[in-house]
């Protein structure tokens, strides 16, 4: 196990909690959906760390595909999450 | 055959982008592509049945290095519960929404969900799935808000979050599996995996984001919200079918993929949550004023008895007794499946003829629509657990498992689950057939009225008395 | 090895700080500031980890248009959504419970990220075998491109790319169906629109070229959508109402551009009597970039709307054609 795996491995990790703490915790929905983004940022972290086999090696092209996947699938979830937030602040101001 | 499996996928994926090329004839278009996604689920049940699991490797690379369908009689009797209620819910859809404009906005997102139902009953692979769990959940939720009234955006933005903190666990969970076992094929893992930490904590991570979306008690409180404020023939989908593939997953990966992880410390776990959300979810139902949060926080507690399976099914020894019980948990899904959408459908007619859905006034109901109510009852049946219906299978294969494994607990929340039950239904029904003064006027619309009793009557009669070709489909497709 | 770690440190600490601070703050738009560094220094953290295709879809994607669409949220307050329905703490019994559920909730999550760590370090010491990565540079020759990653995404695992142009389209569509767009921003001044006048075209040749790149080095369909997209914001900006995007059909058009090319294909091979996007390997090339170029649109389209939240408006004077 290489010192970057130690190190990015366990940045993941506490990203993942980090993120899942304010999600579940927080008032605000823009934290939360942060808080989720940061989640996400975690789990890549490790699949990416995962990739790497140290320097001079081509990492694995199949995780570093898989985040590219997760990063798009993030901001569509992201989007539609900020489109229904802004929906329910505009009806709250009417009403 | 093989192909069969791609065109479930293609086929609700190319109508949506029909239909949203073409918005003046979606309705048609719409019609057209679930009849023929229908026609092609009833080809791969007949041919699991024939031929046993078949599977299709896209792009021809080999499963690993590419991503394969799989279809065995689990998932092709659940993608033809996909099809009949999507059917039924799109002939249902084409008369609920009354402006074009409107449909022509639906459809594209209801084919898309379909996609994702299919692509998620068929996926072979770890990562697959966690695309299809959220091309499912944002499908589900964008659907949930269609219409954009307050109440039903809340409850969608709701859902939306807490379904990402459950797709983010899974993929958690999915990225230890390629650190540990560098694979993502089901099939490949299946062999691979052994009881050891990595295994362990990846199938924990995983299984609590599924849980989260499948509402088991205490998780279930996104649930009756989000299925009460959607549109009828949506929250019939989402009750039916989108908490219900969620579900299947969970079967999978612990009955199948991990099946040699699984202790009965963490099987009756499960037990006493699947417990707790049948006491709980059927007192809320019964104290409810309003016909669509019944029906969700029922589903809260039909989903607890499928989880009543676990314990059991780990304590029986594998092989006929625990297949026999395994089936009846599959006709139990299946019955609740169309039960609960046919429900659904029945009180969105009631909701839009009386224009609100409160217990107290339902009164002349069985008068002006007696088909519909006839429909509700049919649901009852099934949601009680009545002989002929499918439940009553179900829930007989569970009694006469906790019985033979000794686990008491089981039987009482079982009974009890099913007299509330009783009690919610006939709250219902009781109202539903008293006498209302002024003239009746009872026009039935075939459109409206029809996919509802058809549900429920498959429901009721088609697995109740038909039941038998379930087993013999989950053995033959094993 | 001793500057390297220094630089792993440094990045690690940054990391973890600028999450922290991100979440800590209840200042919505520093918040989302400092979650915009956080994405930046993560594409740095990429291109440490030897990920240069994901630092590119990070640094445009992840950080900037997520960034950009979470401060317009912030401009409209959305944020303040949900907010309203937890009550005001009174009672001295309430506040006690809310103290004990954070603190079960933080224990839980310190526990999580413990058990995490623990397990993958015991996934590490299994010397991980590399079986995918080797079948990936074995059939890498007849996959149609030179880039393993694109070649995992256009070719091995098309379909997972398939299904997430489609989960790119539910977002859209769910984003449609809420109602019209907001209003347009002001016109620009002559600075802004000076500047608007060659940054935009410098985006689109940008894209271009990463869409081209693609198939042998670092880039692709996402990274080129994402520039395309971001080309499109800072036209809005300036002040151009429709920034070029089409409305009505041809918009729809452009959306699912990425899906039907891909259904498209697969199909075509499907009659053809190959499996599902089973591409010959001499035309897997052609295939993947017509595919690609399609998918550009699809992302650009799809990000764009995202970033207006909602339906375009015609612009002023001009009627909207029946749709």
């Amino acid at each position: 196990m290489l010192t970057a795996h130690w190190l990015y491995g366990i940045s993941g990790c506490l990203l993942l909690a980090l993120g899942l703490r304010t999600a579940l915790l927080h008032d605000m929905l823009l934290q939360r959906l942060i808080g989720i983004n940061v989640m996400g940022a975690g789990v890549f972290l490790v699949l990416i760390t995962v990739a790497y086999r140290g320097p001079g090696i081509a990492p694995d092209p199949v995780l570093h595909a898989l985040v590219l996947t997760g990063i798009v699938v993030a901001v569509s979830a992201t989007a539609l999450a900020l489109a229904l937030a802004r929906r329910l602040t505009a009806e709250q101001d009417d009403g | 055959m093989a192909e069969t499996l791609i065109w479930l996928i293609a086929m609700p994926m190319a109508g949506a982008v029909a239909t949203l090329l073409l918005p003046r004839q979606s309705t048609p278009i719409a019609c057209v592509t679930a009849v023929a996604a229908s026609l092609v689920a009833g080809t791969l049940l007949y041919a699991v049945s024939e031929q046993g699991s078949l599977s299709y490797e896209i792009g021809g690379w080999s499963a690993g290095l590419g991503i394969a369908l799989r279809a065995d009689g689990l998932s092709a009797l659940l993608l033809m519960m996909t099809a009949l209620v999507m059917l039924a819910s799109s002939v249902y859809a084409g008369t609920y929404f009354t402006k074009a404009a409107a449909r022509a906005r639906f459809w594209p997102l209801w084919l898309l969900l379909w996609t994702s139902l299919n692509a998620l009953l068929l996926s072979g692979d770890l990562f697959n799935l966690y695309v299809t769990l959220e091309l499912l959940g944002l499908s589900a939720v964008a659907l949930a808000s269609f219409g954009g009234k307050f109440a039903a955006v809340q409850a969608a933005l709701r859902y939306l979050l807490l379904g990402l903190l459950g797709s983010m666990m899974f993929l958690a969970g999915v990225s230890l599996i390629y650190a540990g076992y560098g694979t993502l094929d089901l099939a490949t893992l299946t062999l691979a995996v052994e009881p050891e930490p990595v295994a362990w904590t990846a199938l924990a991570l995983m299984s609590a984001g599924l849980l989260l979306k499948t509402a088991l008690f205490p998780l279930h409180f996104w649930l009756p919200p989000a299925h009460a404020s959607a549109s009828a023939p949506v929250s019939a989908v989402l009750s039916a079918l989108v908490v219900k593939v969620a579900f299947y997953l969970l079967v999978r990966l612990w009955m199948d993929v991990f099946a040699d992880l699984v202790t009965p410390a963490a099987a009756g776990l499960l037990g006493v949550m699947g417990a707790a959300a049948i006491l709980w979810g059927s007192w809320q139902a019964l104290r409810t004023e309003r016909l669509k949060l019944l029906a969700a926080w029922s589903t809260v507690a039909q989903l607890g008895y499928l989880f009543l399976f676990f314990p059991v099914l780990l304590a029986l020894p594998p092989g006929p007794a625990r297949d026999t019980a395994f089936g009846g948990l599959v006709i139990l899904a299946l019955t609740h499946g169309l039960a609960k959408a046919g429900l659904f459908l029945a009180i969105g007619i009631i909701q839009q003829r009386s224009g609100h859905d409160r217990i107290n006034e339902l009164n002349g109901t069985a008068q002006r629509l007696p088909a519909t109510t006839f429909a509700i009852a049919l649901a009852g049946v099934a949601l009680i657990g009545l002989p002929p219906s499918g439940a009553f299978l179900g829930k007989w294969q569970l009694l006469a498992g906790s019985f033979a494994s000794g686990q008491w607990l089981w039987i009482l929340v079982t009974i009890a689950g099913s007299l509330l039950a009783a009690a919610y239904i006939f709250r219902v029904l009781g109202h539903a057939f008293g006498n209302q003064s002024y003239p009746r006027h009872s026009v039935t619309i075939a459109r409206e009225e029809w996919p509802a009793l058809i549900l429920t009557t498959l429901a009721v009669a088609g697995l109740g008395l038909a039941g038998a070709p379930v087993w013999n489909l989950l053995e033959s497709g094993a | 090895m001793t500057a390297m770690l220094v630089l792993d440190i440094l990045l690690v600490l940054s990391l973890l700080s600028l999450a922290t601070a991100a979440l800590a703050t209840n200042d919505a738009r520093r918040s989302v500031i400092l979650f915009m560094a956080f994405g930046l220094v993560l594409a740095l953290a990429w291109g440490r980890l030897l990920a240069p295709d994901v630092a590119l879809a990070e640094a445009a994607i992840g950080a900037g248009l997520s960034g950009a669409l979470l401060l317009t949220a912030v401009r409209d307050q959305a944020h303040r959504a949900l907010r309203s329905s937890r009550k005001p703490v009174h009672e001295r019994g309430r506040a006690n419970l809310r103290v004990t559920l954070e603190w079960t909730v933080t224990l839980l999550c310190i526990a999580l990220a413990g058990l995490l760590a623990w397990a993958l370090a015991q996934a590490f010491d299994r010397a991980p075998k590399d079986t995918l990565a080797q079948a990936v540079s074995a059939n890498l020759a007849i996959s149609g491109v030179s880039n393993p990653v694109t070649a995992v995404l256009l070719n091995f695992r098309a379909y997972d790319t398939l299904l997430e142009l489609a989960v790119l389209l539910t977002a859209a569509l769910g984003i449609f169906a809420l109602g019209p767009a907001r209003p347009g921003h002001r016109a620009a001044g002559p600075v802004f629109d000076g500047l608007a006048r060659w940054l935009v075209p410098a985006l689109i040749l940008t894209a271009g070229y990463l869409l081209w790149v693609g198939a042998h080095a670092p880039g692709g369909a996402f990274q080129a959508g994402a520039t395309l997209a971001a080309a499109a914001v800072v036209l809005r900006l300036a002040g151009r109402r429709s920034v070029g995007l089409p409305t009505g059909h041809t918009l729809h058009v452009a959306m699912v551009a990425g899906v039907s090319m891909f259904l498209a294909v697969g199909l075509g091979l499907l009659v053809l009597g190959r499996p599902f996007l089973g591409y010959p390997p001499a035309w897997a090339g052609g295939l993947i970039l017509l595919i690609e170029t399609a998918a550009m649109l699809a992302i650009a389209a799809t990000l764009v709307l995202a970033f207006f939240g909602g339906r375009p408006t015609p612009a002023p004077g001009v009627a909207e054609k029946t749709s």
